[in-house]
């Protein structure tokens, strides 16, 4: 049987941290009869959310994977990725939504537009995925969508249009007013899976009048029939205003709004509509891949089951029954059984199990058709692959990776866990391309570096429980860099003819700034003094040398190196006599060139009471930040400041005692700068005694 | 620092307004898009660039925004002027300015004051100037904006604001300060009034530190930067 793609949603859910994804997730798997029981994230009968199944997730109550599921709303598959809030995850979320056709943008009704829905919001914008905003907790004091609405058109730039009304607010919070049917929808039962109908109240009907005006004169630019309609003074009918807001929708210039509480049961079911009606079907986005056999042209994906196979693999993970592969087909039909080939290295794979997910159940079944999320099992491949049936050889765009900011050095307890580390690095590495790790082969210690301290912190956590893996763990490390701030020439002979076959290279040219990118060599030698063959020689040499700086052992970055001049001896010199010659070059110009150390700086933005902004401004000075700017909105107010890493970290629980745990902070990486000179000689001097002690 | 040719194109160094008198209150007023808040930012480069510190409160709009104000046109003037060391220019002036943004409700005398003492007492930061960009006059009582003046006294700061001026409404005050300051116009020491001329913009000065403008200086600006015209 033929799956009608038009009744397929492939949603995400992504938000703020604590903006109740997870929450909300569970009700929608509870109404759609998936489970049977609501479990609330930090509930009291112990089981968690069933979302999150990571044990390490229950208990610290956020999402650190996001998890698949499935579920069918009135007759449509909605296949749904939960998806991690905290912004040391965002590959996760990046991920996510590379696979996605629409996403619920999840907005706190207290705390509106916060950091971190800008970040999300940006990726999917990125991503051009349609979106619709829900505002939940509106139960809580202090709520006021309205405001929030006005905050999604200011901050994220969207043509945020609501589609409901509150009745009452806060504790009173009875319902939403649909301005679409104009009629009141309350949430009976115990779990609010009873929905009743009523007029609207009358106190409201003047209200809802008007707010429904304004939504017809915002749809209405995206639909010629409803606009004729309106001008005609007739009340359209309601299929023809939701064909307009999903026009709107689709090409992302409406962002409609719902309302409601997750945690009070309400609102639910009208967002399930909304997902319903408004958010795209497989066949409605355009997706392109690359044909590798063409030059890497762009290809559109044609969503058509009979079409050979092109499937992205977006996730893996280590279950109990092997590598767990999280898939999307674009196009195409798997079947169990059916070999496909993985495009990346050309090799034929035989599809062993197929299953669909619901967090870490599983179903399993015999095929599925374009445009699904499903999961393989017992395939070997990388994230990021994909997939393709016969006789064709696509690959879908990559993804956006961004680089480590933060190390830390580990060590095993004892040599026993050593192999169980180094199982479960593998393994994490594979899993999430922005975590790293490497052994040191000068102080033969295994560095491991991501996005955040929260992040590294989670791998470590998991090595214990999952591998049984104790590692002691070091102080985290910034990922520092280093360049060079002015032009500095060399001239390095490298000689060594005493006896036996010899050395011999002679490199001068310069190096300067470089003020994009990270690395330029370009070779301006005239006359062959330096032989052709041994050009790409020197550029070894110097990459050698990019490695490890002179001052901090970091990286050096930003640099161009110019070579104009040499010479070359006829029989001495060969290969390494010049990479050594370039490495000396290097060496010599590089003390000349002012070289400095840069550190990662990030934004950071502290949310919370505006009673504390001055403890928490005063935390942020303290820390060698450098304050942007204050916002303030009635009791509330945003700090930004721009701050350096090495300062931040442990700020989570400076600022939760300052606050009373009332603020919240998020950062990401903002440019790199130049480490302050007294900064800079405390870490050259650190860098010092640790070579001495080696 | 070599910083001369930002300081010899500055407008306000050449007619000498907004110099060391620090307890001064000063008063830009145009019509929209005339570049108000572009001229702000000027006096508030100026103050940097003489080394003080300055506080950009902007009612209404966010913090990326304003920060863009200020990247724009110091841009813009990096280009036109060149500077030895232009990214050492760039981060004095990041260093040197801090943005506070208010909702419009919530803005009042009483919240700036807790704000500041928050940054002077913490030894944060302490401005000596505080450019206020979209304060409304149109609904401001005479006594809230002396309270602010008041506010300027005590801390020994001076303070710029910005106002609209309305094409159609002709009322003025004596000395010829246009709604919806004329009935405020008092309490400023220093009042500009902008105004196009072609592609450039003529900044007019209506009084001086107190005293009032009879031979009618005039300057003619590069509209981008608010810089003077190169001729």
């Amino acid at each position: 049987m033929r799956r009608d793609l038009t009744k397929v949603r492939n949603i995400g859910i992504s938000a703020h941290i604590d903006s109740g994804k997870t929450t909300l997730t569970e009700r929608i798997l509870f109404y759609t009869q998936r489970i049977h029981a609501i479990h609330e994230v930090r509930g009291k009968d112990g089981v968690g959310a069933t979302m999150d199944s990571m044990a390490l997730e229950k208990e610290r109550g956020i999402t650190i994977q996001s998890a698949a599921t499935y579920c069918n709303w009135q007759g449509y598959d909605i296949n749904i990725i939960d998806t991690p809030g905290h912004v040391d995850f965002t590959i996760e979320v990046e991920r996510a939504l590379r696979v996605l056709d629409g996403a619920v943008l999840i907005l706190c009704s207290v705390g509106g537009v916060q950091s971190q829905s800008i970040t999300v919001n940006r990726q999917m914008s990125r991503y051009k995925v349609p979106r619709i905003a829900f505002i939940n907790k509106c139960d809580r004091t202090g709520a006021n969508p309205y405001r929030v609405t006005q905050q999604i058109r200011d901050k994220l730039g969207l043509n945020a249009v609501m589609l409901q009304l509150p009745i009452g607010l806060e504790n009173d919070l009875e319902g939403v007013i649909d301005l679409v049917t104009m009629k009141a929808v309350y949430f009976d039962g115990d779990q609010g899976e009873t929905i009743r109908l009523e007029e609207i109240p009358a106190h409201m009907q003047a209200e809802a009048d008007e707010k429904r005006e304004e939504l017809l004169d915002a749809v209405s630019m995206f639909s010629d029939e409803l606009m004729e309609v309106i001008i005609e003074e007739q009340t359209p009918s309601e299929d023809l205003v939701r064909e307009a807001i999903r026009r709107g929708t689709l090409s992302l210039e409406l962002a409609p709004v719902i309302i409601g509480s997750a945690y009070k049961n309400k609102g639910i079911q009208p967002l399930l509509d909304a997902v319903n009606a408004y958010l795209p079907c497989p066949t409605d986005v355009e997706n392109t891949a690359l044909d590798l056999d063409n030059d890497e042209k762009e290809v559109q994906v044609s969503n058509d089951a009979d079409d050979p196979l092109v499937a992205l693999a977006f996730k893996l993970e280590d279950g109990r029954y092997g590598q767990l592969t999280y898939i999307r087909t674009y196009q195409g039909t798997l079947k169990k059984g059916d070999t496909i080939v993985n495009s990346r290295t050309g090799k034929k794979v035989k599809i062993g199990r197929l299953v669909r997910l619901h967090a870490d159940e599983m179903e399993e079944i015999e095929e599925a058709g374009s445009g699904d999320i499903l999961a393989l099992f017992g395939i070997d491949c990388a994230s990021g692959d994909t997939f393709c049936g016969a006789g064709i050889s696509w690959s879908m765009s990559s993804m956006h990776v961004p680089s480590p900011v933060i190390s830390l050095a580990i060590k095993p307890k004892d040599n026993k866990t050593q192999t169980n580390v180094s199982k479960a690095l593998n393994r994490f590495g594979k899993e999430d391309p922005t975590f790293k790790s490497f052994v040191d082969h000068e102080t033969n210690e295994t560095i491991i570096s991501g996005m955040g301290e929260l992040h590294l912190e989670v791998y470590i956590e998991r090595m214990k429980r999952e591998y049984n893996a104790e590692v002691e763990v070091g102080a985290p490390r910034v990922a520092y860099r280093e360049t060079i701030t002015k032009r500095a020439e060399f001239n390095y002979t490298h000689k060594k003819q005493t006896g036996g076959s010899g050395q011999f290279g002679r490199v001068g040219g310069y190096l300067e700034p470089l003020e994009e990118g990270e690395y330029e060599f370009d070779d301006k030698i005239v006359g062959g003094v330096i032989p052709r063959e041994f050009i790409p020689s020197c550029d070894k040499g110097f990459r050698k040398c990019l490695q490890k700086g002179k001052l901090t052992g970091s990286p050096i970055t930003g640099i161009r190196v110019v070579i104009n001049d040499g010479s070359s001896h006829a029989v001495d010199s060969s290969d390494v006599a010049f990479q050594l010659a370039a490495i000396g070059a290097f060496n010599e110009g590089y003390a000349k060139a002012g070289p400095v150390i840069m550190e990662p700086i990030m934004k950071v933005a502290v949310e919370g009471p505006s009673e504390f902004q001055g403890a928490v401004m005063g935390s942020l000075n303290q820390r060698r930040g450098v304050i942007v700017g204050t916002f303030e909105e009635g009791n509330y107010t945003v700090v930004e400041a721009e701050m350096p890493l090495a300062e931040m970290f442990g700020y989570s629980t400076t600022l939760r005692s300052l606050t009373q745990g009332k603020a919240e902070f998020t950062m990401e990486l903002s440019s790199y700068k130049k480490v302050p000179k007294s900064v800079a000689d405390e870490l050259i001097k650190a860098f010092e005694e640790e070579k001495k002690n080696k | 620092m070599g910083y001369e040719p930002l300081v010899k194109q500055n407008p306000l160094r050449v007619l000498k307004i907004g110099t060391e008198n620090a307890r001064e209150m000063g008063l830009v007023m145009a019509r929209p898009g005339l570049g108000k808040t572009a001229l702000l930012v000027q006096i508030a480069l100026d103050s940097i660039l003489r080394g003080n510190r300055v506080i950009h409160v902007s009612i209404g709009e966010s913090i990326d925004k304003t920060r863009c104000r200020y990247d724009d046109i110091l841009r813009t003037i990096l280009q036109e002027y060149s500077v030895s060391q232009p990214h050492e220019l760039i981060e004095m002036v990041q260093h040197h300015r801090m943005i506070m943004t208010f909702k419009e409700s919530v803005f009042s005398r009483a919240k700036l004051e807790e704000r500041l003492n928050d940054l002077i007492m913490q030894n944060i930061f302490k401005p000596n100037c505080l450019v206020i960009d979209g304060f409304d006059f149109e609904s401001v009582d005479r006594e809230s904006l002396a309270d602010l003046k008041d506010l300027a006294n005590m801390m020994s700061m001076q303070f710029w604001f910005s106002a609209v001026t309305h094409r159609d409404d002709k009322r003025k005050s004596s000395s010829g300060v246009p709604a919806p300051c004329h009935e405020v116009d008092d309490l400023f020491d220093t009042v500009i009034l902008l105004k196009p001329e072609g592609s450039n913009i003529r900044l007019d000065i209506v009084r001086n530190n107190g005293k009032a403008n009879g031979s009618g200086v005039c300057l003619d600006l590069d509209s981008s930067t608010m810089m003077i015209k190169q001729s």
